[in-house]
């Protein structure tokens, strides 16, 4: 195995021992970022200088017996909506007149006390709304996206030019990328990871979180990240559990729901076939499988787009006033220009049917644990494609990826996308697992049974 | 003098002062959404409360980190 397609959980034992040193650790990303990010064209920002000077400083630390935890010395990627003080932020646009705050989000601050290093910034889709990621390119087929609008975080973990990295989840765009990247990608509850520094796409709805190659490294990196911060007006002061430590255990009886309606009402059939075995294989852990329908979810889409939508146009409102919009990426400018039809009472119709869902998955989790389903609908579409087939039918992609992604934003309940195979054409499938409010071990305990059956975070890209 | 009503919905009750190919391209994308909306209205939600966060307190809880 080479350095670079190590897990956290692997790297970070040798490096407490003083058996691997962070700054060989960090040049062999950076060298690998050299060598093949001009084709992926995952990181917008390599730190390069800064990230060696972190890794020394750790490296003497941790020879001077003051460890400080897993990540300490580990090269973490930061998504480029994540504000630093030490690398430019640009949150993806190159708009003229637009320029973010020069200092650290909660989540670098608690990533920098944890000893990580950060190695560099990674593409977003513009303002984070969208699904694409351009330009970079998906590392299991160059011709396909990444998804987003974490990609750059998945392009770049799932290259291996980082451990792991910073994502950003308003409708999907943690999961997608992990999913279609072969990454685990965790949406924690919302409330649970401060998103202060942060750039606002829809405030009610943006999630900070993980993508990681395993289930123990992203649990690592959630124990890092999880914890309150009173900038974050949505962050809850709860009790953090460790939840790396609780991982390993058996899922006996573990209630184990699956929607009927809505997840399996139209997917490429390789998804299906690969979810469905992936509950089999759950149920031979010692799961008890349940089926049940929550018909409400027709109702989604409206709802979220008509919250996201007025969410982003309130938020890019002075620059639309100042003109600075029509800079924007053609698609982008569009959804900013395009919440400015949806009326107030829609909005709060929205929020009125947040609040039903919300309580249709509460009754539902009176009897399960954890709702598993796919990730995505269809596995990774090429670059200037905007309809997929999925299930017979043409369907946008807009509307099609994240249709089974955006019920927990508008829950706001965690859920996580694990590797669960691939298709016929080599491309990576995404299980989602969600579960109740702050019970992110429960999802994570569920995820870890079911990736240890398996060998897909094993498998790497030929690049 | 004043203006009268120009007849533009968009600039009379929204005040969004738009080209009109602009407004017609964006209508264009915004027509699958609105059917999505319109589907929304259908549903009746009366006695549902807004999911909308207020919390009164939350500027204090910034007491001392600005």
């Amino acid at each position: 195995m080479s350095l670079w397609s190590e897990p956290i959980e692997r790297l970070a034992p040798a490096v407490r021992a003083g058996k691997l040193s962070p700054v060989k650790l960090t040049e062999t990303y950076l060298d690998r970022i050299a060598a093949i990010d001009d084709r992926l064209l995952s990181f917008i920002h390599v730190a390069g200088d800064e990230a060696l000077k972190t890794a020394r400083a750790a490296e003497r630390e941790i020879a001077q017996g003051r460890w400080r935890g897993p990540l300490h010395g580990i090269p973490i990627g930061v998504k480029d909506n994540y504000l630093t003080h030490d690398m430019p932020t640009t949150a993806g646009t190159t708009a003229p007149g637009i320029a973010f705050p020069v200092r650290d989000s909660a989540a670098a601050v608690r990533l920098r006390k944890a000893g990580a290093i950060l190695i560099g910034k990674t593409r977003t889709h513009e303002f984070a709304w969208g699904n694409v990621t351009p330009p970079v390119r998906n590392p299991w087929d160059l011709k396909k996206v990444p998804s987003g609008s974490s990609g750059g975080s998945g392009a770049a973990v799932a290259g291996g030019l980082c451990a792991a990295a910073l994502g950003s989840d308003t409708g999907g765009s943690i999961r997608m990328p992990a999913a279609v990247c072969n990454l685990v990608g965790l949406k924690p509850t919302f409330g649970r990871i401060s998103r202060d520094g942060v750039v606002p796409h829809s405030w009610s709805l943006d999630h900070a979180g993980p993508l990681a190659r395993t289930v123990t490294d992203a649990a690592l990196m959630l124990d890092v990240l999880a914890g309150y911060d009173p900038s974050d007006p949505a962050c809850q002061d709860r009790p953090v559990p460790d939840h790396a430590k609780t991982l390993g255990r058996s899922i006996k009886g573990l209630r184990v729901g699956v929607c009927r309606n809505h997840f399996f009402e139209r997917n490429q059939p390789e998804v299906e076939q690969a979810v469905e075995a992936a509950i089999s294989d759950l149920a031979a852990a010692g799961a008890s499988v349940r089926d049940f329908t929550i018909p409400l979810l027709e109702y989604g889409l409206g709802a979220i787009f008509a919250i996201e939508l007025s969410s982003s146009t309130a938020y890019h409102d002075v620059s639309l006033r100042a003109g600075r919009v029509p800079h924007y990426q053609p698609d982008v400018r569009s959804l900013v220009e395009l919440g400015r039809f949806v009326s107030g009472p829609d909005y709060l119709k929205a929020e009125q049917y947040r609040r039903a869902l919300m309580d249709a998955f509460e009754q539902v989790f009176a009897d399960v644990d954890v709702v598993v389903g796919p990730t995505t609908p269809i596995t990774a579409w090429n670059s200037g494609e905007w309809t997929v087939d999925v299930g017979g039918r043409q369907e946008s992609v807009l509307a099609a990826s994240w249709r089974f992604t955006y019920p927990y934003n508008l829950t706001g309940l965690p859920a996580i996308s694990v590797p669960c195979g691939f298709d016929r054409d080599g491309m990576p499938i995404g299980l989602q697992i969600a579960g109740r409010p702050f019970e992110e071990i429960t999802v994570l305990q569920a995820a870890h049974a079911y990736e240890r059956r398996h060998d897909w975070k094993d498998r790497w890209p030929s690049l | 003098m004043k203006a009268g009503p120009t007849l533009d919905p968009w600039k009379d009750v929204l005040g969004v002062d738009v080209a009109p190919e602009r407004l017609h391209e964006n209508l264009g994308a915004y027509r699958d959404i609105l059917a999505e909306i319109v589907k929304l209205r259908s549903l009746d939600l009366t006695d549902v409360p807004p999911a909308v966060i207020f919390e009164p307190t939350a500027p204090y809880r910034l007491k001392g980190k600005r």
